[in-house]
């Protein structure tokens, strides 16, 4: 079941220290030095005043739940074994939003609004960060 | 600054899972009938506007799609293009051909959409960039995070998205070529089961052959044909290219800003809205352009459906052919082709009795772009 790779992300420029911070155990967001405007994905610029002047910052990790869809149906071989799988959108207490999966809980009990923390799960050659519930799960 | 041009011809081809047909071939099918429809002659052609259908993928390496099938209609054209917005390309064609009208670039423009999944290889569910490291794959991924955020914060229930899908059902019916046809009862619906919850396979638009085109002149040149058209009242675009970074995405569409826009230009507002005709590759894009035009308050889709004003007979009678989700995957060109039909009056059994204005949308790629067009019988 574990045969099949998940699809890799394929780091480029703009995003490659966004994952090497997720195989250091760290999870990276952007932050504009002139304006202090933060956000996920990477860009060559600040999105909000357009300065050159970026730089990523290690995020707590911590975050809520905005919304979130069950798959029902594997659409890649990696993911037959998982179905039913929670893919999710977590708004990071610094402010960028990301597509991750929620983790360590029953679809059936995960809530838009529920606090989550990141985690890190090896796939091949890359790590994705993942969020549990705070205080549930295991 | 309100545009005269006029759409004065409409054509399309069957709708079905599989017509055994090139792309090519139901895309020349489509124009040979609309150019007909209008009473024009291939000749009189001198403006062709193209969408490749979104299973063609890149046509032959770098040609472009206009290319291609303008080599094989035989035209010369004096303005040619192809438009990649996905679901908003159609309405963005219509768009652009009356901008080309106006500004006298050419004076007969084809526009026209097609495509035969079933001919293709490849898949629509493909994966989402870095998003399918996660499973995020297919449209229907995006659009269940977009419905389950509309449950949490305004209580829409399973029943108003299923009654979406009930109403557009029973409008196609009523539609000899509509590609899904059968009665599909409230309970039905809600037994059938999950593709990404909270969507049902209901709430997905089907997948077909087929192809549409509208033919579009000026006020000057629709008055010597014996159809006079019907006018490009207003329209207008707007998108969200930032995605996930918006605290708006998933919540809110660029309808927002896009309907003002062409209900501006036409010089009316949504409640002179007659019909619509609204791009529904999901169910829950219908609820959110609802509230995004204006035609309820944010939030209250969910309660304005269940009201049965989306049916005939209603307030705002949508879809009235089917749409995506049951006459056919047109590609948003059959719901333009519909709004011309309905202000026409040709209808028959689904007629709005006295359309006199009609809203057509188009929604595409990524939840990313909008396009809107009023049209007006006068």
């Amino acid at each position: 079941m574990a045969d099949t790779p998940r699809p890799a992300p394929v780091p480029d420029a703009v995003t490659a220290p966004f994952w090497e911070g997720c195989a250091q155990g760290e999870l990276r967001v952007q932050e504009c030095r002139a304006c202090r405007f933060r956000w996920l994905p990477g860009s060559v610029v600040c999105p909000h005043c357009w300065s050159d002047a970026v730089t990523w910052v290690a995020s707590a990790g911590e975050g809520t739940v905005v919304t979130f869809a069950v798959y029902h149906r594997s659409y890649h071989p990696a993911f037959q074994p998982l179905v039913p799988y929670v893919v999710a959108v977590v708004e990071l207490a610094e402010g960028p939003r990301l597509v991750s999966n929620v983790v360590g809980v029953a679809p059936e009990r995960v809530r838009v609004g529920m606090p989550v923390r990141v985690e890190f799960q090896s796939a091949g050659d890359i790590a994705l960060p993942v969020f549990r519930p705070v205080g549930e799960g295991d | 600054m309100p545009t005269s041009a006029r759409i004065v011809g409409v054509g399309h081809t069957s709708l079905a899972p599989r017509l055994n047909r090139s792309a090519w071939a139901l895309q020349a099918e489509a124009v040979r009938a609309a150019v007909a429809d209008a009473g024009l002659r291939p000749q009189d052609v001198d403006g062709l506007i193209t969408e490749p259908g979104y299973s063609q993928g890149v046509i032959e390496g770098i040609t472009p799609h206009f290319l291609r099938l303008g080599a094989m209609l035989g035209l010369n054209p004096r303005y040619t293009s192809s438009e990649v917005l996905g679901g908003a390309s159609c309405v963005a064609m219509v768009q652009r051909a009356a901008m080309a009208v106006a500004a006298g670039l050419c004076n007969v423009c084809v526009c026209v959409f097609g495509d035969a999944p079933s001919m293709a290889r490849g898949t629509w569910s493909y994966g989402r960039g870095d998003g399918s490291a996660f499973g995020l794959f297919g449209a229907a991924g995006l659009h269940a995070l977009a419905a389950r955020r509309h449950m949490a914060v305004y209580g829409t229930r399973p029943e108003h998205l299923g009654e979406v899908a009930v109403t557009f059902r029973q409008h196609a019916g009523l539609t000899p070529h509509a590609q899904q046809r059968a009665p599909l009862p409230l309970g039905e619906y809600l037994e059938s089961p999950y593709l990404v919850e909270p969507l049902r396979v209901l709430d997905c638009c089907l997948i077909s052959d087929g192809a549409g085109a509208v033919v579009v002149t000026s006020a000057e040149r629709a008055r010597d044909l014996s159809r006079g058209g019907i006018r490009i009242a207003g329209f207008g675009q707007a998108h969200n290219l930032t995605g996930l970074a918006g605290a708006d995405y998933l919540t809110t569409l660029p309808a927002r800003e896009s309907g003002p826009i062409a209900f501006g230009m036409a010089g009316i507002t949504h409640d002179d809205v007659d019909i619509a005709q609204l791009y529904d590759c999901f169910t829950i894009v219908v609820l959110m352009q609802l509230e995004d035009y204006g035609f309820c308050a944010k939030g209250a889709a969910g309660a304005f459906v269940a009201d049965g004003h989306l049916r005939l007979g209603g307030r705002l009678p949508t879809n009235t052919a089917g749409g995506l989700l049951s006459e056919g995957f047109g590609g948003g060109m059959f719901h333009v082709i519909e709004a011309v039909r309905q202000l026409r009056g040709e209808c028959g059994a689904r007629q709005v009795e006295e359309a006199e204005v009609a809203l057509v949308s188009g929604h595409g790629l990524g939840m990313n772009t909008h396009a809107t067009v009023i049209l007006c019988r006068d």
